[in-house]
């Protein structure tokens, strides 16, 4: 299987949709010519009418999607960091989310946002580098997807442009340039459901996206000592709770990793999640990491003690097995 | 423009129907028999008519919280509106919007924004899908001059004179943004003057004259359909309600109200031009009327005795089932 980065494994989903259905277009503030890159060389084989290069307009942007997507269209609309979204909020949260409920049904609004969130020695300081997808776990109406390496951001994409619903695909900058196995044929993911990245006894560790990569690494550094079962929630609405509640069951620790601020994040709603389940089967109190609820600073000595980072993700496996 | 008798005489059966509508509810409220708040639209009558009146059954409308009247206009039972303003599942929406999200997709109109301005951009995108799909849809986007002063407006207009979209932004100057005055939300004179800043043509109409409001939209259809792009128009009226059910309006000069509801009603307007012209006698004038007052009166009937949803649909729709392809 060939190994592609997770920016061409992006742009291939989006390819192969294009093909696949012509109502399905991008939207973007320089989606032809500059940014990540997922887009790039699209145009010349969709034309400017499918790819399609917007004023920074985030409000006109998302909304525009909205409104296509009431017409049957299934726009794919880039904001360029997700820290922008903030413009359009209005018409994610007001509109987008609302649309199918007040009209029993009746109105879909099939769209896809796809943003890069994180850092990690991005260097993009407190307006480029936020986490910012809990948030969207308060607004029902939405889904939330978050793929962790190439082949889930292809399928996972895949899925979300075909899906009747608004849906806020996240990436993570650092993830761009990793690199996968990809196959060649078509394949999907579904939405809703969990991967069990690596299995393993003594202790689950959820995490997402960036945090993928960080926790296998330590499952790995840590396999002599303590077997580590890592799971990926893949998307965070619809959440595959079930997934995780029978790791926790099975293993009796639980830790939850993720980049946003730990203060009403995703964190602790996992950990509501498990712990209505599986209290009872708990070894140790349920732990978590997020970045502190600071904003992200651009020195690499403070945004280091902000965001999560290998190191305190390991100090605070063997803290839970310090008994 | 030619307009037939017979068209004329239903845009003032139209009124008289959001009028009546309007009146009716707001009394409602007053009494107390309802919960929640409205917004009516006294004073927007000839707006909603005429601008209505000059589409066609495909084009689409993006309507705001003041928005029974451009669904009465467009063809939607005042049994409906009514029951959804009680909250019944006989309502447009089924009971999940009340007053200020009404939905119609039968005749064109999705979900109404209840945030000011919030639907210019959703419209703006209803356009960019007729571009795209090259239909001849025409999008029209209606909102007040409080929404004027919000970033969707901005960003939205811009866009869809950029990229020359088939869209009418509507703007129905009723001269209140909720209970501040025109002159303390913006200077500009003419709001249709901030077509220039998207070098897209402004046009201001009396938005108390039916019939100049549907030429003008009338022509910035023709318009659209000759590829010529997106227009504003401004319509200018008065807001002879309070803002929302309960507000008496209390803010405002009581000379300039009077003024406006003695010289620039919009329906006593219409009422004696199609007196003058001959177009509608006394007798037809007050059938109409008493049609319209019972087919209110029934609509009344018809929310109070529909049946509430049932509580365990609540969370039914929310979401999209079926997934495409």
């Amino acid at each position: 299987m060939a190994k592609i980065m997770y920016i061409e494994a992006l742009k291939s989903a989006l390819r192969e949709e294009m093909r696949k259905d012509e109502n399905v277009f991008i939207m973007g503030e320089d989606v032809t010519r500059y940014g990540f890159g997922i887009n790039r060389g699209l145009v010349d084989e969709f034309g400017p009418d499918r790819v399609r290069n917007t004023p920074i307009s985030e409000a006109a942007i998302i909304g525009s999607a909205v409104g296509a997507a009431l017409r049957g269209m299934r726009p794919v609309a880039e904001i360029m960091f997700v820290d922008f979204i903030m413009i359009g909020l209005d018409q994610i949260v007001n509109q987008a989310a609302k649309m199918s409920y007040l009209s029993n049904g009746e109105l879909s609004v099939p769209m896809v946002i796809r943003t890069p969130e994180g850092t990690e020695w991005f260097g993009g300081g407190a307006q480029h580098s936020q986490t910012l997808h809990s948030m969207f776990m308060n607004i029902p109406g939405l889904k939330l997807v978050i793929p962790s390496d190439p082949y889930d951001a292809k399928g996972l994409l895949k899925s979300s442009i075909r899906d009747n619903n608004p849906v806020i695909f996240f990436e993570h900058k650092q993830l761009y340039t990793q690199k996968g196995e990809v196959p060649e044929e078509e394949y999907a993911i579904p939405l809703g459901k969990a991967a069990v990245k690596k299995e393993g006894k003594d202790l689950t560790l959820v995490a997402t996206s960036w945090m993928v990569k960080h926790s296998l690494e330590i499952a790995e550094d840590l396999k002599n000592k303590i077997s580590v079962e890592v799971i990926d929630p893949r998307t965070l609405v619809p959440l595959d709770k079930d997934t995780i509640i029978n790791s926790v069951k099975k293993t009796g620790r639980l830790l939850v990793v993720d980049e946003s601020h730990v203060s009403g994040g995703l964190q602790g709603e996992i950990i509501t999640v498990a712990m209505q389940e599986a209290f009872w089967n708990m070894e140790f109190p349920p732990r978590r990491i997020g970045s502190l609820n600071t904003p992200i600073p651009f020195s690499g000595a403070l945004e280091k003690k902000v965001i999560p980072t290998k190191e305190k993700i390991k100090e605070e496996i063997l803290t839970m097995f310090s008994d | 423009m030619k307009v037939s008798r017979e068209q004329k005489i239903n845009m003032y059966r139209s009124m008289i129907k959001i009028r009546k509508f309007e009146d009716k509810l707001e009394q409602i409220y007053r009494d107390g028999k309802l919960n929640g708040h409205s917004h009516t639209c006294h004073g927007g009558e000839a707006v909603a008519v005429g601008a209505i009146e000059a589409l066609s059954e495909k084009d689409i409308i993006f309507s705001n919280h003041r928005g029974h009247g451009h669904y009465l206009a467009r063809g939607t039972s005042p049994k409906n509106i009514m029951a959804e303003c009680y909250g019944k599942v006989t309502g447009t929406n089924q009971g999940r919007s009340g007053s200020m999200y009404l939905v119609d997709t039968k005749r064109g109109m999705p979900v109404a924004s209840g945030i000011v301005g919030g639907n210019i951009c959703l419209a703006t995108g209803s356009a960019l899908a007729s571009k795209i799909k090259k239909d001849d849809i025409v999008t029209l986007s209606i909102f007040g001059d409080g929404a004027t002063n919000i970033g969707f407006f901005h960003e939205a207009l811009n866009m869809a004179s950029v990229w020359n979209l088939p869209i009418i932004f509507l703007c129905e100057n009723n001269q209140y943004a909720e209970a501040t005055h025109r002159e303390q939300h913006q200077k500009v004179e003419r709001i249709s003057d901030r077509a220039i800043a998207y070098s897209m043509p402004g046009k201001t109409v009396d938005g108390t004259d039916v019939l100049k409001v549907y030429e003008a939209v009338k022509e910035a259809v023709e318009c659209i359909h000759r590829g010529e792009g997106p227009i504003l128009i401004e319509c200018v009226a008065y807001r002879l309600s309070g803002h929302s059910s309960g507000d008496l309006g209390a803010y405002r000069p009581k000379r300039e109200e009077e003024k406006w509801r003695k010289m620039y009603d919009p329906v006593k307007k219409y009422k004696i031009k199609l007196f003058k012209e001959n177009i509608l006698s006394f007798e037809e004038a007050k059938k109409i009327e008493q049609e319209i007052q019972k087919e209110i009166e029934e609509a009344i009937k018809f929310a109070v005795k529909s049946e509430e949803p049932l509580a365990k649909t609540v969370g039914k729709f929310v979401y999209q089932e079926e997934v495409n392809g």
